[in-house]
């Protein structure tokens, strides 16, 4: 009995554990999704770890379903040791840092740049009738928005809408991450910019997690950012986790690998050629 | 004279019903109809407690701006917690207000006849400051009485004005203004969005609450018609604020709806002595707001159309 337990002793508890989270939408009508069929996942401190999984596979789901952006069905969601599954998503928000797809979503677009710092600057505390732009908010940010390198640090009184998608994304990013999150969330957060810009915007991730020391949910729709980042792939499919490779099992991983089992669950569920066009057109 | 000075204080009176749809349409991009309940509410409050209760005329004033609020409250609470829609609520509460205002009347219409109000306290003021009831203003004789309305409004709706600018720069001022900007973003920064709503919601009908306490003591009547329509004038008041200053920002918008109330006061005014039908002033109201709503489009669109045509 000792033995077994000193065996299964966990050197580390999760900062992130789902247990068997169930959620349905729409249930009952014909348009019912069930994008979360009893998960379980749990992520360690400090870990980055890419999510992948093809459109409704629930991937995004389970970003949401972490952000509290609905209530979830039943189960069970943990946050840094707290039980957080009944708690509203402004609340979670002390926790968790978000950057999302739509570069719309992330920033207040007729604020200018140093009205949405200053409401990044409270992420989950208490907003009260202290001034927003301190000296000291204003005097950071200028120093952290040159590091962009992208000519904001003159502009902090413009609005935020006028810039492009990429800068607001990488704003976007440093809002998330202003006051450390114990948990970042990124959906596809450069799968609507340019190229060039996706590339500033992953390279601007990837500094800002390993400074930082981040704990990191990234889903993606890009193969090759699957490979270069992170330490570790859950793969999802149909609402579960289909594959979870660890960090020594990602180094051998390539591209190829991944559409090979992607290939794998496209037989297994013999979905037509034209589904399969559409998800290799979106994959490679 | 008399005559712009009346328009003038009763411009200012109703900047306050300005800068409470400008909250609500601006901020929160809701038309909110409330306010026309809301603003007859604060007068009959005001004036049940002036007349029946011979209270103070500071704290009668006070009371209608909380009355404002609670009405603003229960508007927001409907929309928020009960997910009805912002106008439907606006309309619920508005006819809520229509019976629950004749309750606290008691009558559709309270004269505040030989009882205590601001506009008496401005009479016995205005003999002190300026040494009889007329004064020179300009080589023109005016009321002193009218005058200390005047400048009682003035520099009321200043502070009122300058104090919700400091608000909007705050923490939690600038919270609610990203509620209604983004929301989305508010929730992922930890803002309650609902809340910040209840909250603006209560701080746009609670000014408009006050603009109908300040505006019953002015006319010396409350009336239970008094808020009919008042949510488009305020409207109006926004819109030409906003044309004037071409507002960008919070403080010039906020001095834009001052600026367009008195205009737009000042233009009913020369209108109705130009012979204009009062009936007719409703009417005209809702085309002037109909017309500033469109024509920017249709304008854009022209210009457009005929930079086409040249290429």
């Amino acid at each position: 009995m000792t033995t077994h337990a000193q065996a299964s002793a966990v050197p580390q508890r999760p900062l992130v554990r789902l247990n068997n989270v169930y959620k349905t939408f729409h249930a009952g009508t014909v348009n019912e999704v069930r994008p979360m069929r009893g998960i379980n996942l749990e992520i360690a401190e400090g870990s980055f770890v890419i999510v992948l999984g093809g459109n409704g596979s629930g991937k995004s789901t389970l970003l949401n379903a972490l952000a509290g952006s609905f209530p979830i069905d039943s189960g069970r969601i943990e946050l840094d040791g707290q039980d957080v599954s009944r708690w509203p998503e402004y609340r979670r928000a002390c926790l968790i840092g978000r950057v999302f797809q739509n570069p719309f979503s992330g920033t207040a677009p007729n604020m200018s740049i140093l009205d949405n710092f200053s409401l990044a600057a409270k992420r989950g505390k208490f907003r009260g009738l202290g001034w927003a732009h301190s000296r000291h908010l204003q005097d950071e940010l200028r120093d952290r928005v040159r590091e962009l390198k992208m000519g904001l640090e003159d502009r902090l009184d413009s609005a935020i809408g006028s810039l492009s998608g990429g800068q607001r994304q990488a704003l976007t990013l440093l809002m998330a991450t202003w006051l450390k999150p114990r948990l970042l969330l990124l959906d596809e957060h450069t799968a609507a910019l340019d190229p060039k810009s996706a590339d500033q915007v992953i390279a601007l991730t990837d500094r800002i997690i390993a400074r930082e020391g981040l704990t990191t949910l990234m889903v993606t729709h890009s193969m090759q950012q699957a490979i270069n980042l992170g330490d570790r792939i859950v793969m999802m499919h149909s609402g579960n986790v289909l594959h979870d490779f660890n960090s020594e099992q990602k180094q051998r991983l390539r591209v190829d690998d991944l559409l090979s089992r992607f290939e794998n669950v496209r037989r297994r569920e013999l979905l037509d050629e034209s589904a399969a066009e559409m998800l290799k057109s979106r994959y490679i | 004279m008399t005559l712009l000075i009346g328009a003038l204080t009763l411009g200012v009176i109703l900047a306050l019903l300005a800068l409470g749809v400008y909250i609500s349409y601006r901020i929160f991009d809701i038309a909110d109809i409330t306010v026309d309940g809301s603003l007859t509410f604060g007068a009959a409050v005001t004036g049940v407690l002036l007349v029946k209760y011979g209270v103070h005329p500071l704290w009668a004033t006070s009371a209608g701006f909380i009355a404002g609020m609670m009405a603003g409250t229960v508007s927001g609470v409907l929309q928020t917690r009960f997910h009805i829609n912002a106008l439907l609520s606006g309309i619920l509460v508005m006819t809520a207000l229509y019976s629950v205002n004749l309750h606290v009347m008691g009558r559709s219409n309270i004269p505040f006849l030989g009882v205590a109000t601001l506009s008496t306290y401005c009479e016995t003021m205005a003999v002190q400051v300026f040494g009889g009831p007329e004064t020179q203003l300009w080589g023109w004789t005016v009321s002193s009485a009218d005058l200390t309305m005047l400048l009682l409004m003035l520099t009321l709706v200043g502070a009122i004005a300058t104090g919700l600018w400091a608000f909007f720069r705050t923490d939690l001022g600038t919270a609610m203004r990203a509620s209604g900007d983004n929301p989305q973003m508010v929730k992922a920064l930890g803002g309650n969005v609902e809340n910040y709503r209840i909250f603006g919601l209560a701080l746009s009908n609670g000014l408009v609450g006050l603009a109908g306490a300040l505006w019953a003591q002015y006319q010396n009547f409350a009336d239970v018609q008094m808020g009919i329509g008042m949510v488009v004038w305020g409207l109006a008041s926004v819109i030409i604020g906003e044309a004037l200053t071409g507002a960008t920002g919070v403080g010039i918008a906020i001095a834009g709806a001052i600026i367009g109330s008195v205009l737009f006061r000042q233009l009913v005014a020369i209108a109705l002595s130009f012979g204009l039908n009062p009936n007719d002033l409703k009417l005209i109201t809702a085309v002037f707001v109909f017309a500033a709503l469109v024509l920017p489009g249709m304008m854009k669109h022209v210009s457009l159309r005929k930079a086409q045509g040249a290429a």
